[in-house]
Parts: structure tokens; C-alpha cells; sequence
């Protein structure tokens, strides 16, 4: 029941109202960066959409699931030490795994490790701070975790279906980063708004995880057994 | 003004649906990242059939190799093989050796014909051995 409340609530107005938007608004921004590059640079790169546009196409798909739970967490921005680390480690392990395997399938184990490290650590703590410290701290495990992870099992299915192996990766967490906004939704019901992020917010975080996964993929350096 | 709103969701629900639809189809296209089913018969000097294995995108290269059964069989690895890659395992004829150098080499016996596997000790680099 409560489940179809949250349904419901992502037609309407407030903070749940804006997950559909931010999706969409993070998708047409990575998309048109991706685009503008493509045009520009990336389609004189030999084999560029079999090599890299799979890997590239999930990394966005990826961003766009992440950045709508970052905006709910920082709407409320106070949770229980329960919830919190729930959000820390959600965030964490979801952003480091599916960063880390998309780049880890074209640059590596070290590079994809060290992004997807990067990437959940910094939302995982970011998001888990919502709660304090253990928040912080789970966020930070969650996303060191995440990343190695999804480099190294990108790495060790390189031979063994990487691309469906990354279509059902990307599946699962699309199902977890539904159950954690309806977590959100749940544990804030009745609670006040206490913070606003217009859509320069998600534009910027697209923006900028988009070039920078674009440019390590395609032109960053990677391990010796990929060149 | 409720109609104004689930009008707007369903908007960005199709913008969502026709913008993965159309980067889909331009970004999924096939292709393979690697190669496979590259073919090499072992050279024979008269005693031992001889293969070099190298590396290229991520697996052996050639990963098809094909050979005589009952004939001594030596195969090394050369200095594109790294990591993981440098276990060298076939399983149905109990060969598993880490080649350290390219001067290193595993040697066997083909005992019985047919298509086997061999693979790095985590299974992540593989090709087939064709024995006739």
C-alpha cells in the first residue's frame, strides 16, 4: 500500500515528484555531452561505438539512477542512524560498482578500481553524512568496496559475456536504487523539506562525471593487458 | 492543475523512454572488443610439436591451436603474456605450470583426440586445443 503511495507521489509535486525529472534532465545532459564529443573527436577514434559506446551508454544510464537518490538524501538531508547508513551504503556501493565496472571493462583493473573507488566513496560519504559519522564511514567502506568490485569483475568476465554480465549488473541495481528511494520515501513521510537543488545540481554532476568517464575510457591511461 | 502535473511526468517518462531508445541504438551496435577463434598448428621439428602463445585484447592470441595426437607437445608463452595469464592450465591432461619467462615452457603428451580447453589458472583468458 504504502509502495503505491510511493508510485503515486513520483507524478506529484515534492521531493519525490522531481526523481522522474531528475533522470531525465541527467540523461539529456550526459547525452548531449556525449553527443557534442562524438561529433567533434570521438567518431575519427577507430572502432569507437563497439569498443567503447556499450560501456559508455551503461556509465550514463548508471549516473542517472545514482544522482536522483543524491537529490532526495539532500532534500531531507536528516535521517536515523539506521536509514543513514542504509543511504551511505547504497549510494556507495552502487555508484563505486557500476562506475568502476564500466571502466574497468575499457581501461583495466588499477584504473577502473581507481575510479569506482573515487566515485562511491565520494557520494557514499557525501550522502552517508546525512546521518553523521557512521553514515560517513559506511558510505566510504561501501564505495572502497564497490569499486574494486565492479573493476574486478568486470576484468575476470572480460572473455565471458562482460556486456551481458553488464546488463544485468546495471538491472539489479536499478531494482536496489528503487528500493532505497522508497526507503527515503518511507522514513520521511510527514517530514518537512530542508534543502532545495535546482537543476544546475544535476546538470553539473552529469556534466562532469560524464567527461571525466569519457575521457578515461577513450584517452585515459590503462592497464597493460589492454593496450 | 493535477492534469497539468501527470501530464508533465508522463512527458518526461517518454523523454526518458525515446532518449534511451534512440542513444541505444546508436551506441549499442555490435562489435567485438576482442578476438577470437584465431587459428595455429604446433610447429614440428620432427621430435616436438612447438607453440608460442602471445596475448592481444585481453585473452590468448592465437587461442585455437591445433595438433597431433602421440607427439610431445612444448608450449611457452611470450613476453606479451602477463599476470594471471602466465598460469597456464589444461585441464583434461593434468598440465597446470606458471611460466615465468618466454624461455619457460610446459611439455605433454597428447594422448587422445578431441577439442579441449586450456585456460589461465582463474579462467579468465581461454582457447581450445584441437587434437587429430
Amino acid at each position: 500500500m504504502v509502495f503505491k503511495e510511493f508510485m503515486q507521489s513520483l507524478t506529484k509535486e515534492g521531493v519525490e515528484g522531481e526523481i522522474i525529472k531528475t533522470i531525465f534532465v541527467s540523461l539529456i545532459t550526459s547525452f548531449i555531452v556525449l553527443g557534442v564529443f562524438y561529433f567533434f573527436r570521438l567518431k575519427y577514434i577507430d572502432n569507437f561505438i563497439p569498443k567503447y559506446g556499450f560501456y559508455l551508454f551503461f556509465a550514463i544510464l548508471s549516473y542517472a539512477l545514482v544522482l536522483p537518490s543524491v537529490r532526495q538524501v539532500r532534500a531531507y538531508r536528516e535521517f536515523s542512524c539506521m536509514s543513514g547508513m542504509m543511504v551511505g551504503m547504497t549510494i556507495g556501493m552502487i555508484a563505486g560498482f557500476l562506475s568502476g565496472f564500466y571502466v574497468g571493462a575499457t581501461n583495466g583493473m588499477f584504473w577502473g578500481s581507481v575510479f569506482g573507488m573515487t566515485v562511491g566513496i565520494f557520494f557514499g560519504a557525501w550522502n552517508g553524512k546525512c546521518c553523521g559519522i557512521m553514515g560517513v564511514m559506511e558510505g566510504i567502506m561501501a564505495g572502497f568496496m564497490g569499486g574494486l568490485m565492479g573493476a574486478m569483475t568486470a576484468i575476470m568476465m572480460f572473455n565471458d559475456n562482460l556486456k551481458a554480465a553488464g546488463v544485468i549488473v546495471f538491472i539489479i541495481s536499478t531494482f536496489i536504487m528503487i528500493g532505497l528511494k522508497f526507503m527515503i520515501y518511507k522514513e520521511t513521510r510527514g517530514v518537512e523539506r530542508k534543502h532545495r537543488d535546482g537543476e544546475f545540481f544535476v546538470i553539473f554532476w552529469s556534466f562532469v562525471l560524464t567527461i571525466i568517464t569519457i575521457w578515461l575510457s577513450v584517452f585515459g591511461p590503462r592497464s597493460v593487458l589492454l593496450q | 492543475m493535477n492534469e497539468i502535473e501527470i501530464k508533465k511526468s508522463t512527458l518526461y517518462i517518454i523523454g526518458i523512454i525515446a532518449l534511451v531508445l534512440i542513444s541505444g541504438f546508436f551506441f549499442l551496435k555490435s562489435g567485438d572488443g576482442f578476438v577470437i577463434g584465431n587459428l595455429i598448428g604446433g610447429s614440428f621439428n620432427g621430435e616436438v610439436q612447438k607453440v608460442v602463445i602471445g596475448m592481444k585484447n585481453y585473452n590468448y592470441y592465437p587461442n585455437t591451436i591445433q595438433l597431433k595426437v602421440g607427439i610431445p607437445v612444448s608450449i611457452s608463452l611470450d613476453k606479451s603474456v602477463s599476470g594471471c595469464f602466465r598460469d597456464f592450465t589444461i585441464r583434461e591432461f593434468g598440465v597446470r605450470e606458471y611460466l615465468r619467462t618466454p624461455q619457460d615452457t610446459i611439455e605433454f603428451t597428447p594422448t587422445k583426440k578431441g577439442t579441449y580447453t586450456f585456460a589461465c589458472s582463474m579462467g579468465m583468458g581461454t582457447g581450445t586445443l584441437i587434437i587429430e
